[in-house]
């Protein structure tokens, strides 16, 4: 048995290592620069020039933290004509515009020395003060106001990769660089960036985009996320730490071990509740097939099997906790707004919660109860077609004896390999319920990070469940072995 | 002699008047809760169909000032009307205009006259189906509303007509429905086939070619992805169409190299060393496949991916439940052909010398459809709620899009408005109710081992 247990184990892991990577998949292509929001979010507005100093060093720490300034993955697939170390660039535009530059000419030492005049450039821009003397015959605020748009100007240079709008770029550079006299010392800096841009035109070599090439990285963002640098930002998934939240700046782990307590109160509840609930529901329905009984549970659960939870969610609100029809429950929540009193116990703090718990527990259990209950009935008619049902009926045992002692067990056992689909349905269906009742848990949680595109959390509960549902596989696969001493893992 | 047996055996079943087929559709005929739901089915279907001309503001035909119109119908938007007496050209827009209150001389409004998503301002604020429901005529004035134009299921918060809506969105849910399930479909019983027919140990080749296979996989990848991934970023942002076009050259070059790499294969199979022969693990590979994405939570996935999506599509939401749907299908298909393959038709075929392929398509995979045509429709019917779910919590589906899950969505903002929340839902329930229902009826008639 715990030999079984064991390869068990074993053949998760592989699933185990697919979910992690979908997950790091999906979050890698997700749209958007997570580091410049964090960061924008910190300190919104802003010059050009302020911008340079103390929000780049931000920048530069939190894409550090995040991991995002080493490459994706152990192997990637690129071209001869790309570079193993593009991506220690840290703007991510910057990064794409240059990937796109090499897709376009195929010609990275040009391409680079073309990125480094524009860094140069832009440097040139930011120390440049003009003498004191020149500025007497000029405004100054329309200098100053010049300077702050070369500087723009230079700086998105770094992200454009159009041919036209990088030629217009310059245009633009240009004029404002001609409209007064003491810039001619930024002139020849401006002519050696539009040099390097001319040379990477003319000396293309784009048939280098066409040879595929292996790079291979030990150090990349997989293995920080799976096993952690050392404990200096990250400590690893595989300790338990799944990152920084991109909305709070939060651990994830913190924000998850705080949440997954109600989905998996409420996920056992209803399941344990369904099985109650389904198995004499089902006996009796197969034990008087085609009685009265039989037909209108079988319509009843029919009917719940096809109703979507979200619907009967909003229908029992609408019932039961609209001022207008039956205020009987609250519409939200776990506990009361202003938290349970101090002095309360355990059972005083159930009984506070209790109201709130019902209609979202309703709808948790109805579902699984409906597909338990028809699974339970088709498997007992199923045991008692059988021979040995027939034996002991004509031994002349009373019917409650042959259906509970003798055809009982043997047609549990399709209803038991069901907990591995039950389980998953149940933390998945969480997602819904609880975004409608706003229960505290990771159903919720998931909605809110897709609402606020806060990609760690999403894998990180993604990784989660699929582990939960794994472990489910495994119990059910541990019950199936009780019920049945037939089967031995061997 | 084979064609000529065939004809034999024909005959006597002819004579018999026993077809599967028959026999499967008048089992289905006496389940009369199935059956129903078939009919049912139908009429949704053609309402689906029908929906832009049964519910728009857009009337189907119209004449004004001398000029016959047919905007409903109309591929164009525009229409220029010269008014015959001053001479003016009015330019009537069919999106824009205000049919209701032109001077016409005839008009045929659709049975609706409601687009779903646009403004009623004589009825803003949830008024109810009963309720007196106001109408503003040509004169400006303000009179109880025509039984001809009523909401017949009420308005939402900005007065959008809730039947309108709910015709459009039958459109919507089915053909979410039926395209995402003919991915999943075509995957499943493809990848269910192979891998209950083929197994771990049928299908062999040479060491060379499998590698070189392989190998050739990745460079397909490499152009038809790769290398062309900017080609389909940049027509993801300018359209959906821009962007399935751009996949659609970018599958074409891989199918290629893929093909050409296996033509190599065959050559290289035949050097020394790389012509042993090795077994393909099909069964376990699939079957490895169905494990990880059954053991993931499908709605949390479906959403997460959803939500990566640069821009929401509904096509998105198709391609996402049809490659995640296809494991319960696969599975069915699979023991199916381990039952079908080694039936003795299949070996007679064999020892014909016919080729794999036609043996799998042509030969066990008729027989072994009914399971998966069960699997489909149960599929139909989960698919039809993952995205009303979807559209409820405003995940993935474009804003504005007027779909069942998201009007009762709107319904929750005000449970006065009881209509917001049971007609969708009816709507949602019933259709889902047909498609179990369809399924178990299916089930029921095309399976001969649970015949009394």
């Amino acid at each position: 048995m715990l030999k079984y247990i064991f390869k068990r184990i074993l053949i998760f892991i592989p699933t185990l290592i697919v979910i992690t990577l979908l997950g790091f998949v999906i979050s890698v292509n997700a749209p958007g620069d997570p580091v410049e929001r964090m960061v924008s979010a910190a300190q919104s507005g802003g010059e050009v020039s302020t911008q340079s100093a103390n929000l780049l060093e931000q920048k530069i720490f939190w894409r550090k933290k995040l991991g995002l300034d080493l490459p994706v993955f152990y192997v990637s697939l690129t071209s001869v004509s790309r570079p193993d170390t593009l991506y220690k660039i840290y703007d991510k535009s910057e990064k794409e515009a240059l990937d796109r530059l090499i897709a376009m000419y195929g010609n990275w030492p040009q391409i680079q020395d073309y990125y480094h005049t524009t860094g140069t450039f832009y440097n040139a821009l930011l120390a440049f003060a003009p003498d004191s003397n020149q500025l007497k015959t000029y405004d100054k605020s329309k200098i100053s106001d010049v300077i702050n748009q070369l500087r723009y100007q230079s700086l998105s240079l770094r992200s454009t990769y159009l041919d036209n709008v990088i030629s217009s770029k310059f245009n633009t550079i240009g004029a404002l660089l001609s409209s007064y006299p003491f810039f001619s010392k930024l002139q020849p800096q401006f002519e050696s960036l539009k040099n390097n841009y001319t040379t990477v035109k003319t000396t293309t070599s784009g048939w280098k985009n066409y040879i595929p090439r292996l790079a291979f990285y030990r150090h990349n963002q997989y293995q920080q996320w799976l096993f952690g640098d050392g404990g200096k930002f990250s400590r690893g998934l595989l300790h338990g730490d799944f990152g920084t939240s991109y909305v709070t700046k939060q651990p994830i782990s913190d924000v998850i071990w705080s949440k997954i307590g109600w989905t998996l109160f409420f996920s056992v509840l209803s399941i344990v509740f369904a099985y109650i609930v389904s198995i004499p529901i089902g006996v009796k329905a197969a034990a008087k097939k085609g009685s009265r009984f039989d037909k209108f549970s079988s319509l009843i659960l029919f009917m719940l099997y096809s109703m979507p939870s979200f619907w009967l969610a909003t229908l029992l609100l609408m019932t039961f906790a609209n001022p207008d029809v039956f205020h009987w429950l609250p519409a939200s929540g776990v506990k009361p707004a202003t938290g349970y009193p101090d002095t309360i116990g355990f059972f005083g703090k159930v009984k506070l919660s209790l109201p709130y718990i019902i209609l979202p527990a309703i709808c948790y259990i109805y579902s699984s109860f409906a597909f338990l209950s028809r699974i339970m009935r088709v498997s007992m008619i199923e045991t008692v077609g059988q021979d040995y049902i027939r034996t002991a009926r004509a031994k002349g045992l009373p019917e409650n004896k042959v259906i509970w002692k003798h055809a009982f067990r043997n047609s549990l056992l399709p209803i038991i390999t069901v907990f591995a689909n039950v389980f998953p349905a149940a933390i998945g269906g969480s997602v819904i319920i609880e975004s409608i009742f706003t229960i505290p848990g990771m159903g919720s949680e998931a909605v809110f990070a897709i609402y606020n595109n806060n990609y760690p959390m999403i894998i990180a509960i993604l990784t989660l469940t699929g582990f939960l549902t794994l472990v489910g596989y495994l119990f059910a696969d541990l019950l199936y072995a009780i019920v049945d001493p037939r089967i031995s893992y061997k | 002699m084979a064609e000529e047996t065939e004809q034999h055996t024909t005959a006597i079943i002819t004579k018999a008047d026993f077809s599967f087929k028959k026999y499967a559709w008048e089992q289905f005929k006496k389940n009369k809760a199935a059956y129903y739901s078939y009919k049912l089915l139908v009429l949704l279907a053609v309402i689906a169909i029908l929906s832009p001309i049964l519910a728009t503001d857009q009337p189907l035909y119209c004449k004004y000032k001398g000029v016959t119109m047919f905007p409903a119908f109309s591929f164009s938007n525009n229409c220029a009307v010269k008014d015959p007496k001053t001479g003016e050209i009015e330019n009537i827009q069919y999106d824009i205009a205000d049919w209701k209150k032109m001077d016409v001389e005839s008009i045929v409004f659709a049975p609706v006259a409601y687009d779903p998503k646009k403004t009623d301002y004589d009825n803003i604020d949830y008024v109810s189906p009963g309720s007196k429901q106001g109408f503003t005529n040509k004169d400006g004035q303000t009179i109880p509303m025509p039984t001809r134009f009523r909401h017949w299921l009420g308005t939402g918060k900005s007065g959008e007509d809730v039947l309108s809506g709910l015709i459009n969105g039958t459109r919507i849910s089915f053909s979410i429905g039926i395209l995402s399930m003919s991915i999943a479909g075509f995957l499943g019983l493809v990848l269910g086939a192979m891998a209950g027919y083929f197994g771990d140990k049928k299908l062999q080749t040479t060491r060379g070619s499998f590698w070189t296979f392989v190998i050739g996989l990745v460079f397909a990848y490499y152009y038809g992805f790769s290398v062309r991934a900017y080609s389909i970023s940049d027509g993801a942002a300018t359209s959906t169409a821009a962007m399935l076009q751009q996949l659609c050259i970018s599958f074409f070059i891989f199918v290629i190299v893929a093909a050409l790499f296996y033509w190599l294969g065959k050559a290289i199979g035949k050097i020394p060393f790389l012509h042993t022969l090795v077994y393909i693990p099909v069964d376990s590979i699939i079957s490895r496949i169905i494990e990880i994405l059954i053991s993931m939570p499908l709605l949390i996935l479906i959403i997460s991916v959803a939500a990566i999506a640069k821009e929401k599509s509904l096509i998105n939401i198709i391609i996402i439940i049809g490659l995640t749907g296809w494991t319960s299908i696969a599975r069915f298909t699979r023991a199916e052909f381990l039952r079908v393959s080694n039936l003795e038709y299949i070996q007679a075929a064999k020892s014909m010398g016919f080729k794999e392929f036609r043996i799998v398509f042509k030969h066990a995979l008729p027989n072994a459809l009914a399971p998966a045509l069960v699997a489909i429709a149960f599929g139909v019917a989960s698919a039809i709620l993952t995205e009303s779910a979807l559209s409820f919590l405003g995940i993935g589906v474009p804003p504005g899009t007027v779909t069942w899950g998201s009007l009762l969505n709107a319904g929750r903002e005000q449970y006065s408005a009881w209509w917001l929340v049971i007609f969708p839902g009816l709507a949602i329930f019933i259709t889902v109710t047909i498609y179990n229902l369809l399924g178990e009826g299916l089930r029921d008639a095309l399976d001969p081992r649970l015949k009394k």
